[in-house]
């Protein structure tokens, strides 16, 4: 049946983090999340080799290394670049966007401002991304 | 005939037998005296003979021999043939033979050749035979017998009646040369290597020194350093033969320290080995013809090259070469006043290779007031200075030269420039340069001041274009900025949210209904709040700048719209006229009626609503309306409510900015917006979009 996924939450903002937690929880889901709470650390986890997470979420407002600048060190990584990452964010700037499809994505969600609407959003990312078939390195 | 008669007539004729025979007797005696003389006469000619036979008989020149009491002895052949007597037949005195009015001349002579023996180069008229008047050359000498004892006088007499008159045709006709020479227009210089020989009045007078004083010295005295290049040329093709004859333009030094143009015509005179022994020049004054001509050339030019010309620096670059050109120096400046910093910006030189519109560093400027220049620019004034040195305040730009004419450039009574020019001598300028430099300098005012303006002009658009891409600039990063803070506020507004719903969920049963009212309330709250960030987002995202323009169906726009847009029940929509198609952008366009319709269907409190959408054609443009039968507007508020977070009111959904939004893509499509209402009947929302399909919207 469906897998259970190891999830890379890239987000700054604690309560964000909460919310995914307590969304998995609630829905009674089995994946795991790993959080960084900012471009570097993601860094720092993805080069501990073997705990490589099936797909990335990704905030792209954040200090330090920001969303955009992550995904591209991530894409022109040789073995990262695999890893679907998708894009969660306020930001519905066209932009944005624009270029997040071109760096290279697999997806680009807006976070709602109602709850239910997130925990409705994240239950089918991650149904969908669990019937994937995903690459194991 | 009676006896008395006969008596007298016998009387006479005795007196004149005795007459004759008295005669005769005279005669015989002469005749003896004669023969006596030419006895002696034999006797000496016999003794000298043998010195005089050959001159005597081989020289062609009259060769007379006379006694010392002045009766001819001899006549040589010439002599003969010279004076018509033939001695052999007649006696001829030495006297008869003189002119009367030599006669004194003749005697002091005589008495010379009494005296000293001999005379030399007597020159005199004589008679001859024929009365004929003849001039004479004589060279004489007293002839002495053995005894040393003077007999007689011999002489040399040469003919020089012909030389004479040929001398006094020559004298007469130097004399007319000299009239004409000296009585010439125009100016006559005979040279030697350079040297001036012989000058006519009119050279003297052209150049105000005199005769004496041209003596000393020479062409190159006399001539400008700047004209020697073109006439060495010509000289050295005079002298090796080539050329003859040249003429040139070119300028003579005066006394009095100015100077003439004279067009010089110059002739080489040559010996026999046609090496130059000298030249003759012929100079006629051209100064003031040369000036005009110059002076109308000049104006041309100065008109010609500045015609169509907008760069201030290359009008004044044309200026000053052609100012320099005129007045034949090697400087001419011009400046710029600028009245507002009070100085003057050097912005053209004639001879400079610099272009002073790039060349920051090498600007050259003075004081307002100060130098010769500042001063002329202060007071108005044009000014030519004869001696720099005497003026304390001469600015030196390069080298100093010591005359100076400086014009103001005026126009409508202000000072907007200058045109200095210089000369290295002193009393260079005339009152006429000062003129043509004037007139130029009115030529050029209009010119430059349109130029000077246009050179403002581009400076303000200059730094319009620089503001401008600061305001681009500032626009996008505006932009940039309403999205970040449009996320940083949005942000908490999510994690505000999360947790309220949290605490519902945690405490559901523990809540009472006042309570889970309340939390209500917080989430209307925050999604109004969101709302409003989202709006505030998108006002300052309908911009000019992310516009995508294309051809826009505004009837499925506004089908479409109404399929998805929430709309009440009691609420109907009807489009009474196929909406034409519009060039724009369709996000725009859709969102233009989408707010007029949302804001329709809000304000509607009839139970049954109505809102009718429809569109008039007109020349340029189509007016569309948007009516409904809502709660109306007062009068008052119909201004307001286009402004931002202007909203009449308190209304959940509304947060005052979607009419502003309306209002913007509107304008940006070239349109006008406005309204008709009428409080509690309805609001009717009129706006235009621009036809044309060519046109497209800013």
């Amino acid at each position: 049946m469906s897998k259970i996924l190891n999830v890379l939450l890239i987000e700054d903002d604690t309560i964000e983090v909460m919310k995914l937690n307590r969304t998995i929880s609630k829905l009674n889901l089995n994946h795991n999340i790993i959080e960084a709470n900012n471009g570097e650390d993601a860094l720092e986890i993805l080069e501990k080799k073997g705990v490589l997470p099936d797909i990335i979420l990704l905030d792209l407002n954040m200090p330090k290394i920001n969303g955009i600048e992550f995904l591209t060190i991530l894409k022109n990584n040789d073995i990262l670049k695999y890893i679907p990452t998708i894009i969660l964010t306020t930001s519905n700037n066209q932009k944005d966007l624009l270029e997040c499809y071109k760096i290279g994505i697999a997806g680009y969600v807006l976070k709602p401002l109602k709850y239910e609407d997130y925990v409705s959003k994240i239950e089918k990312l991650l149904a969908y991304w669990s019937i994937n078939e995903l690459i194991k390195i | 005939m009676s006896q008395e008669d006969i008596d007298i007539l016998k009387r006479a004729l005795q007196r004149e037998k005795a007459a004759r025979k008295a005669a005769e007797k005279i005669l015989e005696e002469k005749s003896r005296e004669l023969y006596q003389t030419s006895l002696k006469l034999e006797q000496l000619l016999d003794e000298k003979s043998s010195q005089l036979q050959g001159v005597f008989e081989n020289i062609l020149d009259a060769y007379v021999v006379m006694d010392l009491k002045g009766n001819i002895i001899k006549f040589n052949e010439a002599a003969t043939h010279f004076f018509g007597y033939n001695i052999e037949e007649e006696s001829v005195n030495v006297i008869d033979l003189i002119y009367k009015e030599d006669m004194q001349y003749a005697m002091s002579s005589f008495m010379d050749l009494q005296g000293k023996g001999f005379f030399k180069n007597y020159e005199a008229r004589v008679y001859t035979k024929s009365k004929a008047v003849k001039w004479v050359h004589i060279n004489a000498s007293i002839v002495f017998d053995k005894d040393k004892k003077p007999i007689a006088a011999q002489g040399i007499v040469r003919d020089i009646t012909e030389d004479r008159r040929t001398r006094e045709l020559i004298e007469e006709q130097k004399k007319q040369l000299d009239t004409i020479v000296d009585n010439a227009p125009f100016g006559i210089a005979l040279t030697q290597l350079g040297q001036m020989i012989k000058t006519n009045a009119a050279f003297q007078n052209l150049l105000g020194f005199n005769a004496e004083e041209l003596k000393q010295k020479t062409i190159k005295d006399v001539s400008f350093i700047e004209d020697f290049p073109e006439s060495k040329a010509l000289l050295t093709k005079m002298n090796s033969g080539t050329l003859d004859n040249f003429v040139i333009d070119k300028r003579y030094k005066k006394k009095d320290g100015s100077f003439i143009w004279a067009k010089t015509n110059v002739n080489a005179v040559r010996d026999s080995y046609n090496n130059i022994k000298y030249q003759v020049a012929l100079i006629e004054d051209i100064t003031s013809e040369r000036e005009k001509t110059l002076i109308i050339d000049m104006i041309n030019d100065v008109a010609k090259s500045i015609l169509g010309k907008i760069d201030i620096y290359e009008i004044a670059q044309e200026i000053t070469t052609n100012i320099a050109a005129f007045l034949g120096t090697e400087d001419c400046v011009i400046y710029l006043v600028n009245k507002d910093i009070g100085t003057i910006e050097k912005i053209a030189a004639y001879g400079e290779d610099i272009n002073y519109k790039n060349a920051s560093d090498n600007k050259f400027s003075l004081q307002l007031g100060k130098g010769i220049v500042g001063r002329v620019a202060k007071s108005k004034k044009a000014k030519i200075i004869n001696d720099t040195s005497q003026e304390p305040d001469y600015v030196i730009d390069g080298q100093r030269r010591f005359s100076e004419l400086t014009v103001p450039i005026l126009n409508d009574g202000e000072v907007i420039g200058i045109i200095d020019s210089e000369h290295i001598d002193k009393n260079y300028f005339t009152k006429a340069h000062l003129k043509t430099i004037k007139n130029i300098a009115s030529l050029v005012a209009m010119q430059l001041k349109s130029a000077i303006n246009l050179r403002e002009r581009q400076k303000v658009e200059n730094r319009n274009k620089t503001l401008l891409k600061a305001l681009e600039k500032s626009n996008d990063e505006l932009q940039e900025y309403a999205h970040i803070v449009s996320h940083d506020l949005k942000s908490p507004l999510r994690s505000i949210y999360a947790l309220v719903s949290w605490l519902k969920e945690d405490n559901i049963g523990n809540l009472d209904a006042a309570s889970l009212q309340n939390i209500k309330h917080i989430e209307t709250t925050l999604e109004k709040m969101e709302q409003l960030i989202s709006d505030v987002l998108n006002y300052s995202s309908v911009s000019a700048d992310n516009s995508q323009i294309s051809n826009v169906d505004l009837n499925s726009v506004v089908k479409e719209l109404i399929k998805i847009l929430y709309i009440p029940e009691h609420i109907e929509i009807k489009v009474h006229n196929t909406l034409p198609i519009i060039k724009g952008d369709k996000t725009k366009l859709q969102q233009l009626f989408q707010n007029l319709i949302s804001n329709a269907v809000k304000f509607i409190d009839k139970d049954k609503g109505y809102i009718d959408i429809d569109v008039v054609e007109q020349t340029e443009q189509y007016q569309f309306s948007i009516k409904d039968n809502g709660i109306g507007i007062d009068e008052k508020f119909y201004d307001k409510i286009f402004k931002i977070f202007n909203t009449l009111n308190k209304s959940e959904d509304s947060t005052g900015i979607g009419l502003s939004i309306v209002k913007k893509i509107v304008n940006l499509h070239n349109g006008n917006i406005w309204l008709e209402s009428e409080i509690e009947k309805g609001t009717t929302f009129y706006f235009t979009l621009k036809k044309a399909p060519n046109e497209t919207p800013k």
